[in-house]
């Protein structure tokens, strides 16, 4: 734990999980994404849903899928900013069992139609989990460059990643798989301790059995 | 060079011939990989967002829920009115502190040290040091470093959040950071920052986290007060020479096992103290959320 854990964050009040972790939750969906969005369904679950309210966690999660960090000051009026950006956005209930208490499912379609769903955990402190992507189960925060890759579950995919990532010296720092089924949609989130460039990801998306991929850079770019 | 306990950073600070926010910049340096700059420069980042959020502060500004707003300005005005209670000094820290805490209810900027509910202690005692002394910044920067590095071992060796020890976890350890840097401030031993760290936090040993509704605003604003007071209270028992009969590490120790003893009711879920009674059953109602 650093001292700037203990000293800061410097953040919009009132709480580090239902309010900062929450404005974290919405920027990596948002990134994850990777487009401005059209429309935004935020569904709470447990703590969320019942004190989000008070801690402004509805207000949180639309500024951050608007791109603000942790810190805006405009956070407050991150709805009314949605509404002028032409972002809609509705609220619910998540229909979810056993879910960590502090967790936002969060169904976006982006400008050019591009949708994704993703499960977000706030764990305390303002940290994260992403729990799941597109209904497949994952783990990570997104504080490290993170590379997404869903593809169809087969030989071949993973060690077709890693060699890219040793081809453009980037270091893995975690790797996990997960999948729906055997030979179905199967999910690699690694999480690596230099960026990505450009080039690499395009040269994945081109492979055959590669459904999609998303890829999270180390810049919370701020919009 | 790394610490674990007070204890240590006392050891390092004597074999090294350097002071205690010393020790905590270096570790800090070797930990993330930055030179001395960068580490000083963010924990001036740091202190000029907490005065800047003092700063800030609306008057006008009310709470989600409605439950808070405006008692900063009351304690403001009872202050200028000359009648307070508490001296100069006391009387500043408390009004900062319940300043700070709303504008955290109220969805502004703070600096969470060490948590958000407890955001208004370690400014409020710090703040009004400088604006009464005129302090220069460089050493309220080392007093910040003292305090991180006090919160850094309790959150090592205990908790610093309510929903893991309770308030005294929250505020408690806010008000201890708070009293071992007023004693450097003061120009105290390395033993006296122990000691007045040490009366800071058992003086809040076994406070319940009970907020109503689950809201960090009652108790929570208030807390921050009695935190701020409790801190600068802590650092004068120091300054006088008295001695704390339990080490700084024990009395963390301690807190721990008291927090680990305390029902999850009395963790920041909203169900015990304060919470369940029949105030704050009305205030649910009204509020609705
Ligand atoms: S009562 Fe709980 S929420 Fe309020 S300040 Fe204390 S620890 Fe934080």
């Amino acid at each position: 734990m650093s001292i700037f854990d203990i000293i800061g964050p410097v953040m919009v009040g009132p709480s580090s999980s239902h309010t900062a972790g929450a404005v974290r939750i919405g920027l990596v969906a948002r990134r994850l994404l990777d487009e401005d969005i059209r429309s935004a369904e935020i569904l709470l679950y447990g703590s969320f849903l019942a004190t989000g309210k008070g801690h402004g966690t509805q207000k949180a999660l639309v500024a951050g899928l608007l791109g603000m960090k942790p810190d805006d000051y405009r956070i407050p009026d991150s709805i009314k900013i949605a509404e002028e950006r032409g972002m809609a956005v509705s609220f619910g209930e998540a229909a979810l069992k056993e879910a960590h208490p502090n967790t936002a499912q969060i169904k976006l379609v982006g400008v050019t139609g591009k949708e994704l769903e993703v499960i977000g955990e706030s764990l305390g402190g303002s940290r994260i989990n992403i729990a799941q992507i597109d209904g497949i189960e994952t783990n990570f925060s997104g504080d490290n460059p993170t590379l997404i890759v869903h593809n169809l579950d087969q030989p071949g995919h993973v060690s077709e990643v890693t060699s890219m990532l040793a081809h453009k010296s980037v270091n893995v720092a975690a790797m996990q798989l997960y999948r729906s089924s055997r030979g179905g949609r199967a999910v690699m989130v690694v999480e690596c301790d230099q960026e990505i460039p450009a080039d690499g990801l395009k040269w994945l998306e081109r492979i055959e059995g590669v459904l999609k991929v998303t890829y999270l850079g180390k810049n919370e770019g701020d919009k | 060079m790394t610490y674990n306990s007070i204890q240590e950073i006392l050891d390092i600070c004597q074999n090294n011939k350097i002071p205690f926010w010393r020790v905590v910049l270096e570790t800090d340096m070797r930990e993330r990989a930055v030179c001395e700059t960068e580490s000083f420069e963010t924990m001036r980042k740091m202190y000029r967002a907490m005065c800047e959020a003092d700063s800030n502060y609306d008057k006008s500004l009310k709470s989600e829920s409605g439950m808070t707003g405006g008692d900063g300005e009351k304690l403001h005005i009872y202050n200028m009115s000359g009648k307070n209670l508490c001296g100069e000094y006391v009387s500043l820290a408390m009004e900062k502190a319940v300043k700070m805490s709303e504008s955290n209810a109220c969805m502004r900027r703070i600096v969470a040290a060490p948590t958000a509910g407890a955001c208004g202690v370690i400014p409020a005692v710090l703040l009004s040091y400088q604006e009464l002394y005129h302090t220069e910044e460089n050493k309220m920067v080392e007093a910040m470093f003292v305090s991180a590095g006090i919160g850094n071992v309790i959150a090592m060796n205990a908790y610093i959040a309510g929903a893991s020890g309770g308030c005294q976890a929250e505020i408690g350890s806010a008000s201890a950071m708070a009293a071992g840097a007023l004693a450097y401030l003061e120009g105290g031993s390395n033993r006296q920052m122990a000691n007045a760290m040490s009366f800071a936090l058992k003086n809040m040993l076994g406070l319940v986290c009970d907020p109503v509704c689950g809201l960090v605003e009652v108790p929570c604003v208030k807390r921050n007060s009695a935190g701020a007071v409790n801190a600068i209270a802590s650092a004068q028992l120091a300054m006088a020479g008295i001695e704390s009969a339990i080490k700084p590490d024990d009395v963390i120790d301690a807190m721990r096992r008291i927090g680990n003893s305390m029902p999850s009711e009395l963790k920041e879920t909203g169900q015990g103290g304060l919470a369940a009674t029949e105030s704050a059953e009305k205030i649910r109602k009204a509020i609705e959320l």
